[in-house]
């Protein structure tokens, strides 16, 4: 960082506005020098009355302060036989001016802040205060379809960039003025606004106060995704699991704000956060609720089957044909072992292998440019696939079990919980290569334990499962179908 | 984090300074799957392992060296079970490894002198199979008969289980002549095959074995007494009968299902009466005969004829018991035992001597659901 610069308008900012014009003018030059996207426009008013705009170029909607502002100060000059008016800014705030929102401020310090943020300053002449008025308009993404969460039923719009655009998504949705959205900046330099969506009423105010206080207490040079937010507030940062979840659509923070659920928007980000977030969220998808309730229900238990055996399948494939071949049918086992009879390496190290090479080119798969993404999977399929087996490297099994595992990952809807199944699949791998299936039910319990153990913002993860809440389990195994009340 | 780092290396080593644990590739192992056991000339057990070669399997792709066979069977004698195994493994490279063996063979001569006190690894090991399919050797030495090459499958240990299946019977398991050697009154029957030098081998009916004498083989039930053998202890699912009808030639087949026994014991003056009955439900699958199976006459002559004639056999097949052998092959002390539990008590111990005498009944009902897809024969 450039302390220089920074100590500079440290200095400065704190100070009061003074009422002269040119001395007011040099401080915030000097505040904003070099910075070349820094407007200031001098404007005088029928020849007497000097008033000084600043903006960022780029910030602002150019059409509004031409045709509403400037244009009605410079052709029509001030209004006549009006009553006394006690300032400059007073008048143009509430007589001339066309625009939705204007402000006062008296210190440089938030002069400066404002103008960053996409207002006009005005400037009078023996006038001790700043108007601001917000006539933000920049370039910005417009909504789209979600592209990590799509879903077959249900809205296909997803959040964007920008924070107000965000909030006004949930607001059409949730339309009640118990819906609260409290504001907070957060970053030293970026002053990223973040903003706590709930429902009053219906969200629990312990763990509201919990939230609030985690994030008044951030202290980040930066913020440029909810992510930051995310990893300073959550409550441990050693475990697999997601604590809290994120998600691109406006219709599932609102059925979480309606759960009684806290959303955390974050300005530049297009994933939002709900708070807390349970094992079950993770493997449930938007379509659950849009769908009827039959098939939702057995949706759902293939995903927990194969998030099941995303995490178990290469340990338990070790540990049955190395430790307890007795477990496998005859003439599976067989099988296994007349393609195993080339194999160089033994069992383990080959699924260490083979797993390797897969996390390889999901990583290459994800940031590859999309003209070369078909390569990946030919040479995937081809080399580590085929040829490995031909050449006698791999054993064929092996090939067709880190494949199914992983891509029983991908079922989980939510794509970063199937982070956690990959990543304790490797510690599992070595516990049933060391102890076979005694070592992969001991990572199993170890998993359940760290699993009952975690509850974040106090909410316990696996909840209504453990601790065991009876009435909700018909939201968790099956979905229960509505009726007309609810 | 430290202590759970602590914990984590104490357990890898602890696991590493043990020096041996049991982890073994597949292709360490020789998968056992089927064994015979014989009784060589000096008494001393000889046991003859059919081992899988995993390379003669399936794999197409091992090309270059030519096709080995898919199986090879080493024979060694032994003082016991395990005795007989450690100088089988004296000759392979790889581990012996019994969970898989699918079948027993048990050789006639070894049934002779009865094999009660050879099982007992079979039951005690925690590795060994207990759903292995045992069956005896008629004729001949379960060593010649497992070397047979059987037309689907690749190992003679797995088509054995299927082809009981085929027969319309329930798979006999290990643990099923278990469950007949421990109970009261019931004597095991097993089932039989003998060496056919085109097949390999050829279903032979049934061993009958003495749970009271150590399991010694006392004779045997051709394929058809066994069928209705089966049938009134209810391991059979399926049986077609053959019937000659009328003048000549003349037959008629009918597949029965859904088989139905029973086993009725009355007491009359202190003295049980027996009464097997038998009901099956079938469809004529043949008809080379003159009689129209959808007049309501003929019918009736069809059942009644077919009835009779397996009444016929089920009595000869009771009588063979009774006078021949001279043992309980239907299960009636066991069904005694359940209902009249005391009286069994006296009736135990000299239940080989008064069975030949018990008076038994048999009465056979068959009925046609379905007359098959045409009505007379052509």
């Amino acid at each position: 960082m450039n302390s220089a610069s920074q100590n500079s308008t440290n200095i400065d900012s704190d100070l009061p506005i003074s009422g002269h014009l040119l001395n007011n003018e040099r401080m915030l030059r000097t505040i904003f020098e070099r910075c070349s996207d820094v407007v200031f426009r001098d404007v005088t008013l029928q020849g007497n009355i000097r008033l000084l705009l600043i903006y960022v170029d780029g910030m602002i909607d150019k059409d509004i302060i031409q045709s509403t502002i400037l244009k009605p100060l410079l052709y029509e000059g001030i209004p006549q036989g009006i009553g006394p008016i006690d300032s400059i800014a007073q008048m143009c705030e509430q007589e001339m001016f066309a625009v939705l929102q204007t402000k006062k401020v008296y210190t440089f310090h938030d002069v400066a802040d404002q103008i960053l943020q996409g207002n006009v300053a005005f400037l009078a002449n023996g006038e001790d205060s700043a108007l601001l008025a917000d006539v933000t308009g920049f370039e910005k993404r417009s909504v789209e379809e979600p592209s990590m969460e799509a879903a077959i039923r249900g809205s296909r719009e997803s959040f964007t960039e920008t924070l107000r655009t965000n909030t006004t998504l949930i607001r059409r949705i949730i339309v009640t003025p118990t819906l609260k959205m409290e504001s907070f900046r957060v970053g030293k330099l970026t002053q990223t606004e973040v903003v706590l969506a709930y429902i009053e009423g219906i969200v629990s105010t312990s763990m509201l106060d919990e939230i609030r206080s985690r994030i008044e207490q951030i202290d980040l040079q930066g913020v440029l995704d909810s992510g930051y937010i995310e990893e300073s507030i959550e409550d441990t940062h050693f475990s697999p699991f997601p604590q809290m979840q994120s998600t691109e659509r406006p219709d599932v923070v609102s059925a979480g704000l309606m759960e009684g659920r806290v959303a955390v928007l974050v300005n530049g980000s297009p994933i939002t956060l709900i708070v807390p977030m349970t094992f079950w969220d993770g493997l449930q998808a938007p379509d659950d609720y849009y769908e009827r309730f039959m098939y939702v229900s057995l949706n759902r238990w293939i995903r927990y089957l194969f998030a099941l055996f995303a995490l178990t399948f290469p340990s338990l494939y070790i540990a049955l044909t190395t430790y307890h071949p007795e477990m496998v049918p005859p003439k599976l086992v067989l099988s296994i072992t007349s393609l195993r009879e080339q194999a160089p390496f033994p069992t383990v190290i080959e699924v260490f292998i083979m797993e390797f090479m897969f996390e390889g080119l999901r990583e290459a798969g994800i940031r590859l440019p999309q003209q070369i993404g078909p390569l990946v999977s030919i040479v995937g399929a081809l080399v580590i696939g085929q040829a490995a087996v031909q050449a006698g490297i791999i054993s064929a099994p092996i090939v067709i079990v880190v494949s199914a595992a992983g891509i029983s990952s991908f079922v989980i809807p939510r794509y970063r919980f199937g982070y956690p199944m990959r990543i304790l699949r490797f510690p599992l791998l070595v516990l049933s290569g060391i102890f076979g299936l005694f070592g992969t039910a001991i990572g199993m319990i170890a998993i359940l334990s760290h699993l009952i153990h975690l509850s974040p913002f106090g909410s316990p993860y696996l909840q209504p499962v453990s601790p065991n809440r009876k009435k909700q389990l018909k939201y968790v195994f099956i979905r229960k179908p509505r009726g007309r009340t609810s | 984090m430290k202590k759970i780092l602590f914990v984590f290396c104490l357990l890898l080593f602890s696991a590493l300074s043990t020096g041996c644990w049991n982890l073994k590739e597949p292709n360490q192992r020789a998968f056992i799957i089927g064994v015979g056991m014989d009784m060589a000339e000096d008494k001393e057990l000889e046991i003859s392992s059919e081992i899988a070669v995993p390379a003669g399997l399936g794999s197409s792709q091992v090309t270059g060296a030519g096709k080995k066979n898919t199986f090879t069977v080493v024979s060694a004698k032994g003082k016991d079970f395990m005795d007989a195994g450690q100088h089988i493994q004296t000759e392979l490279s790889r581990s012996l490894f019994y969970a898989h063996r699918q079948t027993i063979l048990i050789g006639q001569h070894m049934a002779e002198e009865g094999l009660g006190k050879y099982l007992d690894m079979v039951v005690r090991n925690p590795k060994s199979e207990l759903r292995s399919v045992i069956l005896v050797v008629k004729d001949g030495t379960a060593k010649e008969v497992i070397r047979a090459d059987p037309t689907f499958d690749p190992f003679i240990s797995t088509t054995l289980g299927s082809q009981q299946n085929a027969l319309g019977m329930k798979p006999f398991y290990f643990r099923m002549l278990l469950c007949d050697a421990f109970s009261e009154g019931t004597q095991p029957i097993v089932p039989a095959i003998t060496a056919d030098p085109a097949r390999g081998y050829v279903y032979a009916g049934s061993a009958i074995l003495d749970k009271d004498h150590g399991l010694k083989l006392i004779g045997f039930l051709n394929p058809e007494e066994s069928m209705y053998d089966n049938w009134i202890m209810g391991k059979q699912k399926d049986l077609t009968v053959t019937t000659s009808i009328g003048k000549g030639n003349e037959t008629i087949s009918l597949v029965v299902q859904s088989l139905k026994h029973r086993i009725q014991i009355k007491m009359v003056k202190h003295q049980p009466q027996i009464h097997i009955s038998l009901h099956g439900v079938g469809s004529i699958v043949e008809n080379n005969s003159s009689l129209d199976p959808s007049k309501d006459d003929d019918l009736k002559t069809i059942q009644r004829k077919q009835s009779q004639e397996v009444e016929e056999k089920v009595r000869n097949l009771v009588g063979k018991a009774q006078h021949q052998y001279k043992i309980d092959i239907f299960g009636i002390g066991e069904r005694m035992h359940k209902q009249h539990p005391r009286i069994w008590k006296t009736l135990k111990p000299h239940w080989h001597e008064s069975f030949p005498e018990l008076p038994i009944t048999v009465s056979v009902h068959l009925r046609y659901r379905d007359p098959g897809q045409t009505n007379s024969s052509l």
